[in-house]
């Protein structure tokens, strides 16, 4: 009887620990961005910090995805169907350089 | 400078020929689907020989880079081409069309050999700004129109933003070019 009891205090700490962590932990978006017909699509996006930004190449030719001003991040070339995954920390515009026209731009609210 | 105007003078010619076809398209096509996948794959490479002279002559990194983007990206339209039209069960036909570009694009590649440094640059940066615009015209108003197979018009329509993307950052360096 004893350890029944024991049992379901524990089982109340964790069920109000988990409560808890899931009322402290906010709910990070996902955006995801299209590369396609040499644009990105869409060329500005709006989003909260720490939220994810996917980019996905949807085009027939190579890509890549470099912040502009000091290239402080950049994806890998990006073949056909690659993905490549941002964590947003600030704003900044950004661009391909292998295609130096196409550009695009990342607003952290 | 006489190159360049000499150049853009045979391109026009050549282009104006194309171009000219689509009048007497509308009551008998003059490009099957075998003849375009011919000139699309032909009119792909000619970029990629221009491009391949560009990175041996060139000492201009705007000039180097622009130039393996031009062989990356029309080698992915070729590669897309080769596979569509081997779907297709279809063989790539030579015809007077890609003859004559290819002929044109000889002599065009002869006279870029024939300079060097910051002449060479602007050479091969006016001939691609000259190059984009012809082909873009070429395909949106004789290849697409003519193209009875739907994946080949597709594919045709796919590469137009490519095209016009590489036109937008050849100007580009193009402005830069004359501006140093």
């Amino acid at each position: 009887m004893k350890n029944i009891i024991t049992i379901s205090k524990l089982s109340l700490c964790i069920f109000f620990a988990a409560l808890m962590f899931s009322c402290s932990s906010k709910k990070y978006e996902v955006h995801v961005v299209e590369i396609k017909q040499m644009q990105f699509q869409p060329a500005v996006i709006n989003v909260q910090k720490e939220d994810t930004i996917i980019f996905v190449n949807k085009d027939i030719v190579l890509h890549n995805v470099t912040e502009q001003s000091k290239a402080k991040w950049s994806s890998s070339t990006m073949k056909p169907g690659d993905t490549f995954k941002l964590v947003a920390k600030e704003s900044c515009n950004y661009f391909c350089t292998l295609h130096l026209v196409m550009k695009g731009k990342i607003q952290v609210q | 400078m006489k190159f360049m105007k000499c150049f853009q003078a045979v391109l026009f010619f050549s282009v104006c020929c194309i171009i000219s076809q689509p009048v007497s398209a509308q009551q008998k096509p003059n490009l099957t689907d075998p003849e375009i996948a011919n000139v699309a794959v032909v009119a792909n490479q000619i970029d990629i020989d221009n491009a391949d002279i560009a990175k041996e002559k060139s000492q201009n990194n705007d000039v180097k880079n622009f130039a393996q983007t031009m062989i990356n990206d029309h080698q992915s339209v070729i590669d897309q081409a080769t596979a569509l039209v081997k779907k297709l069960n279809v063989t790539p036909k030579e015809n007077a069309t890609g003859k004559q570009l290819m002929a044109d694009a000889k002599k065009t590649q002869a006279g870029l050999r024939s300079k060097s440094g910051s002449a060479f640059d602007k050479a091969y940066i006016d001939n691609e700004v000259a190059y984009h615009q012809a082909v873009i015209n070429t395909v949106q108003n004789v290849l697409i129109p003519e193209a009875k197979n739907s994946e080949l018009k597709q594919l045709l329509e796919n590469v137009v933003p490519a095209l016009k993307t590489h036109l937008e950052h050849a100007q580009m360096i193009q402005k830069n070019l004359s501006g140093k």
